[in-house]
């Protein structure tokens, strides 16, 4: 799949955002010490608005023809893209009011429901966002409940960095839960990847034998039937070689696991922003990799042996 | 078929689609090629909405192409010419610096030059046309104005299918005849991608699919049809005789032929006299004292034995055997000649199968098959019909195997012969003319060969006595000086293609820029892209038209072209004309050209304007006219000199070739009542406007086969001057006519023979009467170690020529050719998928991508031809995918044969019995291109827009009204839930 | 009513005329314009709703072409309508034809991801998602002649490979090829359960072989009387 850069950051940057609100809200009320402070609790809230209206301002940029967004709502009954865009919706009005009522210093019932029901919308957004992908019997790569549990645990985990980032650099020293909690998503979602890969590693699925009918033979593609570019080459047919695939799964590996999981072991503030930020490029290439290395089924009819 | 329509309830909630009421609808002929489909086009405020095929119209019965779907970007193409155009003083030949100017101005500067050149030497003027369907008009044209220089596209196209037809059958393949659809039950198609008759094609093998019939397919390329035969046979290039002849060995082992129909309707029973090394060798037995050729051939009568006239009826030859004439003189029939050289092991399935690369035991299988088909599988058709000599046979007997052929057999130097091959199975298994045959289409058959003679004589201001083009049956026939030199431009009739019926097209530029055989003044063009596709060693080409004398001259003095479109061809002319476009203008499809005849019905059509032009532009048609008044030909004007014709459609409507034959054949007579032959109809435009633009004239059963010896077919054909006489249209399997040459090549002749040795040679080899094979004669000059490689091309369904790179949507089907190449010997020879290599000829190299695929002849790579484009010329961008990755062909092959140092070397590529080009007789080498090669090469650069055209859009979204949306509303998104 | 079409992989010549027929009908139809970005220059890219691919089967020298058109299968489990979140994608209840509203389409794509076809190609020029509408401008045009009532690509076939008809019907002319020559589904796997039903090339037929006699080949030619 064509790997668009505006999905690439809507996803990952409004995934940190919804994990960073939601472990928040769940330090915040649950009472953890160092997330009682209203400047960590605003910085981080601010950060997480920024993060998701960015993201899904920027998920506006790849439609062709946003003047019909707004129909966008019209489809909550059978359409994951339309539950997201209600989820992320409903999600404001109660962040707002629950950051709005922090801002207040208020407490209580309205801050504890508010707060609930943006971490629940949170999470709920997020796994609308994964089972648009996660839906699609197109993709194998994605067809798999691997895909919402790496949304969500990726979304923890960039969510948890950067908490802690926030928490270090406005409200002082790292809590050590925060920290446990950094670590221990980092390497939940560092599993969950590896897990990924050697699952899209096996190979399964339709091949050019089932598209095309013929079953008991070798097919091979002739002609496509153009021979310049066709809207389903520039959206399906992106193919990266395989070993530039293989660099590019350690690289982000490496930075989007290791370096974070390395630099929250010092805990230092600067060090934790640098993880941060490591966390975010990391999975902006991981999220490069879940499009680059999807294969849709179209393919096989413009020639691949399987998908 | 029933409709669907008619079950389909109309659902409730959808809206009027579009305004009808704002549209029209109009019948016309498509013109995206030259099979010539019936179209009904709907237009609304002069724009095109739809073309849909013609359900009523006798050739494609509402079916159309992808081209003919296309016609709307055709239409609209930024390519087309918008005004005369004139080669600015100064400028260079091929710069493409134009100006524009007035349709007068142009008009007088052509009448200025050609009255000119008609009053003092008018073979000065030589005109050709490309792929045309006017050559009624142009060829008369060109007879009023005086000029043997005349010939349309057949020479560089078929006209080996039309002469190994013509002069075997009285009709052929090609535009000729079709292969019976309804009823026959054995196909075999040879060499053939897409053909003139291209929809007719597909729609009749739908219908032997559907029956079960079997479909066979020669071919070294498995696509397009080849795809969908029963049976594919990839044979080698160039070697169809081998495997043709060898069917008919065993045929002839098995004694497996249709006697009856030999004898009856075939000259195999004549007497040849043989008396080898001595004047009237082969020739037939005249009877005594006879002189050659003269008199009537005879044959031996097994029952009055002895000899009589083979023509007369109610006789009975001798099929077989070997006789002395009353003078010593030893005689054969032609049959016993044929069993002697095709009983030959030459020609049995094991040596013909090292040769053609069929196996053997495939070769007698399908030859067992189709004898199978014809002698055991019978049909009748219980019509009573009236043969030649007037007696009545109750019924048809068809034999229903059919066969076509086209350019994978014609477009080799031995293609006359390889078609006469085919025929000659065709007839031993007496599939012709039969119910399940291959059938003639009206005008077809004619009598062997049809009886015009090539002009000899050219004349200042003298019409020619005979058409440049005719049909020569001896070397007194030919188009020579007194001391044997060609008389035309491209040589055609001399003795380097003596049986060349259509000219010499691809020789033309070469020749009058060598001054060989002498200069001309003015080449004009009509519809043929010379300086491109349809040109063999296009490179050289182009330096040809822009050469010059040492006064700075160009060696072809002026070029008029006409063209609808901006060409390659158009940078090279001195004065372009622009033509309309086949929406646009009136036009005929006549009975005296190639008509849309169907083999039951006489059938000929028009075009009729469905749009107005918005540009200054007028139709060649208009133009001949015109001139032809301003030249003052005789046929075009009165005693006094006044013109006889306002316009071309004045023209069609009261012009007589001979009283009551007009260019139409429907809707004549004063009332419109008569058909084929009547008095001018002052309406007859209107009369086919109303008949949606054709004129169809079904056949009685009794007319529709044996057409050659169908006096009740024979009686309409003469009333109708298809033919001269209701004489039988005997078969000839035996080719006296050939043979008279071959005389002259042995010095055996009593008339003109030649003196040159190589033509003597080629003479005495390649004018076999009897149909024969020989190695193509490139392959004979090349190596083919070095090049081990069969190159051949074929024509994509989707692109007529060079014609549709400017189409926006067909350019989207294919941009871009690439050399498909087996993967077996690909992988052996090392060379990859989607790799770019260096093919290279005796005559030059090019730089190509391959494409691997497992349907081709392990000895045979392929292109799609005429992909590729120059840019800027068809509104293209000078880095459009056809100027920058896409390649031609031709660039590889030569107009002149592999040069040996010997006296052919001068000698055109071509069929010697007929000049046919040979395009396909080339052979390459194929060898990797360096890390960092790509792009096709050679590459030229690009040429210059028009002057004053728009800019091609870089974004088109066509329609021709705005758009009626169908709407959901809202209540149906919100509530309904899908599976 | 389940309207679809039937497209018959034995006589598909590849010819490419249903896919142009489909460009000029549906530019000025309901779905168009189909717009066509660089036209006359590099890569020319278009919107289409019918593309023809061709394929070999098995390898050299045992090969066999097969041309096959695709256009949108009008399935009946169609996850395009079903992903597409502005409801501009809609199949029809009362015919099952598969729809988009261009006045609603956002230009998401999700539907052409959701396609497992290659159905929809998005325009452009116009941002809005492009498919087949199976002429519903045309089958439903009761000011078309009856028996032009049909899809433009159906009408024009040159091999009359395809073939329209209602699958719910047993009587059809769709129904009963499906029936008779063992009609298939593309990716059955995939549970879209597409109505578009291909139908696989026929078998060879089996033509006798003459048996010769052996007299004949034994004893030379004789000829026979017969009369001219
Ligand atoms: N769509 C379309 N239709 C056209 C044209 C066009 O440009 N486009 N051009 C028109 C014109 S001018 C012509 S002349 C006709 C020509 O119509 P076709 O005769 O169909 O012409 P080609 O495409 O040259 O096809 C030649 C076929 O012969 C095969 N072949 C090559 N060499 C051999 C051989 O030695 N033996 C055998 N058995 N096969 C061989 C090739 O693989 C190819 O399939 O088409 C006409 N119709
Ligand atoms: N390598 C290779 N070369 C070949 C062949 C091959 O198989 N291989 N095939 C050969 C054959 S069979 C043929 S017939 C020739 C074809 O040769 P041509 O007939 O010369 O070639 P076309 O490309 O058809 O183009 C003729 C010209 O007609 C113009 N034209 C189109 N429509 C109109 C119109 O309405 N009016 C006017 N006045 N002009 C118009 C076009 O713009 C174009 O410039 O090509 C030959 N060239
Ligand atoms: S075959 Fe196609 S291009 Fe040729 S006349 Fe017919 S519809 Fe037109
Ligand atoms: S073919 Fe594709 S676009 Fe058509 S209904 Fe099926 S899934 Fe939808
Ligand atoms: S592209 Fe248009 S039709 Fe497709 S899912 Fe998006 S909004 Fe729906
Ligand atoms: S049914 Fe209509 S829209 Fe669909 S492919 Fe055929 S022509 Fe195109
Ligand atoms: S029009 Fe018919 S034969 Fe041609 S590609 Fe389409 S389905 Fe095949
Ligand atoms: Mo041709």
């Amino acid at each position: 799949m064509h790997p668009a850069f505006s999905v690439l950051v809507f996803t990952v940057m409004s995934g940190a955002g919804y994990g960073l609100i939601t472990l928040m809200v769940i330090g915040h009320l649950s009472g953890l010490s160092q997330l009682q402070d209203s400047a960590v609790l605003l910085s981080a809230g601010i950060l997480s608005f920024v993060m998701i209206s960015g993201g899904l301002l920027s998920s506006t940029l790849h439609l062709a023809n946003p003047k019909n967004a707004w129909r966008a709502f019209s489809r909550f009954k059978t359409s994951w893209l339309s539950r997201e865009a209600v989820f992320a919706i409903l999600l404001y009005p109660f962040m707002l009011i629950y950051l709005g009522a922090i801002w207040m210093d208020m407490t209580g019932a309205v801050v504890s429901v508010a707060g609930i029901l943006t971490a629940v919308l949170a999470m709920v957004t997020l796994f609308c966002t994964s089972m648009i992908y996660a839906s699609l019997k197109t993709i194998r790569q994605w067809n798999s409940s691997l895909t919402p549990v790496n949304y969500i645990a990726l979304g923890l985990m960039s969510g948890a960095v950067l908490l802690a980032a926030v928490q270090t650099l406005v409200g002082g020293d790292l809590a050590g839960v925060l920290q446990q909690l950094a670590l221990a998503l980092v390497v939940l979602g560092a599993v969950c990847k590896v897990i990924y890969f050697f699952w899209i590693g096996k190979p399964a699925g339709s091949t050019i034998n089932t598209a095309t009918g013929f079953t008991q033979a070798s097919v091979r593609l002739l002609d496509q039937g153009h021979t310049s570019n066709s809207f389903l080459n520039d959206e399906f047919g992106y193919t990266v070689a395989a070993n530039k695939l293989v660099r590019l799964r350690l690289l982000m590996l490496a930075v989007a696991f290791v370096v974070p999981f390395l630099l929250l072991l010092c805990a230092n503030s600067v060090l934790l922003v640098v993880a941060a930020a490591s966390t975010i490029a990391g999975l902006l290439v991981e999220r490069w990799l879940f499009f680059a290395e999807a294969r849709h089924v179209v393919r096989l009819f413009h020639g691949d042996q399987r998908v | 078929m029933t409709s669907q329509a008619s079950k389909i309830p109309v659902a409730s909630g959808l809206p009027e689609f579009e305004d009808r009421a704002n549209q029209e609808t109009k019948y016309t002929t498509c013109y995206m090629c030259a099979c010539r489909c019936g179209i009904k086009v709907t237009v609304e405020d002069n724009k095109v909405r739809f073309i849909q095929g013609n359900p009523n119209h006798p050739i494609n019965k509402g079916v159309l192409c992808a081209k003919g779907n296309s016609g709307i970007m055709k239409q609209y193409s930024p390519a087309k010419l918008s005004a005369p155009l004139l080669r600015k003083p100064g400028t260079e030949r091929g710069a493409g610096e134009f100006e524009e100017i007035s349709w007068e101005r142009a008009l007088d500067i052509m009448e200025k030059r050609l009255s000119h050149i008609r009053a003092t030497d008018p073979r000065k003027l030589a005109y050709f046309t490309g792929r045309d369907q006017m050559q009624a008009l142009t060829g008369m044209w060109a007879s009023q104005f005086g000029t043997y220089n005349w010939a349309a596209h057949g020479g560089f196209c078929s006209v080996n299918m039309a002469a190994g037809g013509l002069y075997t059958m009285g009709h052929a393949f090609w535009e000729f005849g079709d292969p019976d659809w309804d009823n026959t039950k054995y196909f075999m198609m040879w060499g053939v991608a897409e053909d003139h008759s291209s929809n007719p094609i597909k729609l009749g093998l739908k219908k032997l699919k559907e029956r079960g019939a079997k479909f066979v397919a020669v071919n070294p390329v498995r696509t397009g049809y080849q795809a969908i035969a029963d049976e594919w046979v990839a044979i080698r290039p160039g070697t169809d005789a081998v495997l043709a002849l060898s069917m008919v060995h065993v045929l002839l082992k098995n004694q497996l032929v249709d006697d009856e129909f030999l004898i009856r309707y075939t000259n195999s029973a004549q007497l040849v006299v043989h008396t080898p090394g001595e004047m009237g060798d082969g020739l037939f037995y005249r009877g005594e004292g006879v002189k050659n050729m003269q008199g009537e051939p005879q044959v031996w009568d097994l029952v009055k034995e002895e000899f009589v006239d083979a023509n007369l009826p109610d006789i009975n030859p001798a099929l077989f055997g070997e006789f002395t004439a009353p003078d010593g003189r030893k005689l054969r029939t032609a049959m016993s000649i044929m069993l002697d050289k095709y009983l030959d092991e030459q020609y049995a399935p094991e040596n013909a199968a090292k040769e053609c690369g069929v196996a053997a035991e495939d070769i007698e299988r399908m030859a067992l098959e189709m004898a199978h088909v014809a002698f055991k599988e019978t049909i009748t058709i219980d019509v009573e019909w009236t043969d030649w000599a007037g007696r009545k046979q109750d019924k048809f007997i068809g034999r229903p195997v059919s066969m076509h052929a086209m350019r994978g057999i014609s477009a080799h130097s031995n293609g006359f012969q390889t078609c006469r091959a085919i025929h000659l199975l065709q007839v031993l298994l007496g599939t012709v003319d039969c119910p399940g045959g291959h059938l003639a289409k009206p005008p077809f058959p004619k009598h062997i060969p049809p009886g015009i003679k090539p002009a000899k004589e050219c004349a200042p201001n003298t019409p020619l006595k005979s058409p440049p083009l005719g049909f020569p049956t001896c070397p007194e026939d030919l188009a020579i000086d007194e001391n044997g030199n060609p008389l035309r431009i491209d040589k055609a009739y001399s003795w380097d293609a003596p049986v060349s019926c259509h000219g010499l097209m691809h020789m033309v530029i070469s020749n009058a820029v060598k001054g060989d055989p002498y200069k001309i003044d003015t080449l004009m063009l009509f519809m043929a892209n010379m300086a491109w596709n349809s040109s063999m060693n296009t490179a050289q080409t182009m330096d040809m038209l822009t050469a010059k004398e040492d006064n700075g001259e160009y060696k072809i003095p002026y070029i008029i072209c006409s063209d609808a479109f901006n060409s390659e061809m158009v940078a090279y002319s001195d004065l372009v004309l622009p033509d309309t476009t086949y929406l646009e203008r009136f036009d005929t499809i006549s009975m005296l050209d190639r008509p849309i005849s169907e083999p039951h019905a006489a059938c000929d059509s028009v075009r009729i304007p469905v749009v107005k032009p918005d540009r200054d532009v007028m139709s060649w048609q208009e133009v001949m006219v015109e001139m032809a008044g301003r030249l003052g030909f005789p046929a075009f004007t009165k005693e006094g000199g006044e013109r006889k014709y306002s316009s071309y459609k004045d023209f069609i409507v009261n012009f007589e070739k001979e009283p009551g034959i007009g260019f139409l054949a429907g809707y004549r007579g004063k009332d419109g009542d008569k058909s084929l032959r009547g008095e001018p109809n002052p309406r007859q435009w209107e009369a086919y406007e109303e008949n949606e633009g054709f004129f169809e004239m079904h056949l009685e059963p009794n007319q529709r086969y044996m057409r050659h010896a169908n006096l009740d077919y024979l009686t309409l054909a003469k009333e109708a001057a298809w033919v001269g006489s209701t004489k039988q249209i005997v078969i000839e399997l035996y080719s006296e006519k050939i043979q008279s040459f071959r005389l002259a090549g042995q010095g055996l002749y009593d008339g003109p023979m030649p003196t040159e040795e190589h033509h003597k040679e080629r003479l005495v080899k390649y004018f076999d009467p009897l149909p024969t094979y020989y190695v193509p004669l490139e392959e004979q000059r090349i190596d083919r170690e070095e090049y081990p490689y069969h190159a051949v091309n074929q024509r994509p369904m989707f692109m007529y020529h060079s014609w549709d790179s400017q189409n926006a949507w067909l350019r989207q089907i294919m941009s871009q050719n690439y050399l498909f190449m087996n993967r077996v010997a690909a992988e052996r020879d090392g060379i990859e998928d989607l790799s770019w290599v260096w093919v290279e000829s005796h005559n030059g190299k090019i730089r190509v991508q391959v494409k691997l695929m497992e349907g081709t002849n392990e000895q045979t790579v392929w292109t799609w031809n005429a992909i590729a484009k120059r840019g800027g010329a068809w509104g293209l961008s000078d880095d459009s995918n056809e100027a920058t990755d896409a390649f031609l062909m031709n660039h590889l092959i030569s107009e002149l044969l592999p040069a040996k140092g010997d006296q052919n070397d001068r000698v055109t590529n071509s069929d010697p019995v007929t000049g046919q080009a040979a395009w396909y007789d080339l052979r390459v080498k194929i060898t990797p291109a360096a890390p960092g090669e790509t792009g096709a090469w050679p590459s030229f650069g690009a040429l210059k827009p028009q002057p004053n055209a728009d800019a091609s859009p870089d974004m088109l979204s066509y329609t021709s009204h705005k758009n009626v949306n169908l709407v959901r509303p809202m209540s149906d998104i919100l509530t309904r839930g899908e599976k | 009513m389940k309207l679809g079409l039937v497209v018959d992989l034995d006589t598909c010549v590849g010819c490419h005329g249903c896919a142009t027929a489909c460009k000029q009908w549906n530019t000025s139809g309901t779905i168009g314009p189909l717009s066509d970005k660089d036209p006359y220059g590099r890569d020319p890219n278009g919107a289409w709703l019918n593309r023809i691919r061709t394929y070999e089967v098995d390898d050299s020298p045992n090969s066999k072409t097969v041309n096959m058109p695709m256009s949108c299968m009008h399935c009946d489990d169609a996850a395009c309508v079903t992903v597409c979140p502005t409801g501009a994608s809609y199949k029809r209840s009362e015919d099952g034809i598969v729809l988009v509203d261009q006045d609603k389409c956002m230009g998401c794509n999700l539907c052409s991801w959701a396609c497992p076809y290659g159905a929809r190609e998005l325009d452009p020029n116009e941002g809005t998602m492009k498919k087949c509408t199976l002429c519903v401008d045309r089958i439903y045009d009761e000011s078309l002649p009856e028996d032009e009532r049909k899809p433009a690509c159906v009408l024009t076939c040159p091999t009359k490979s395809r073939v329209f008809g209602d699958f719910d019907d047993p009587n059809s002319e769709v129904s009963q090829l499906v029936r008779d020559r063992a009609g298939k589904q593309l990716m059955p796997e995939l549970g879209y359960n597409p109505v578009n039903t291909y139908l696989p090339p026929r078998n060879k037929p089996v033509v006798e072989q003459y048996q010769p006699s052996l007299k004949a080949t034994v004893k030379g030619w004789v000829n026979k009387v017969i009369s001219r």
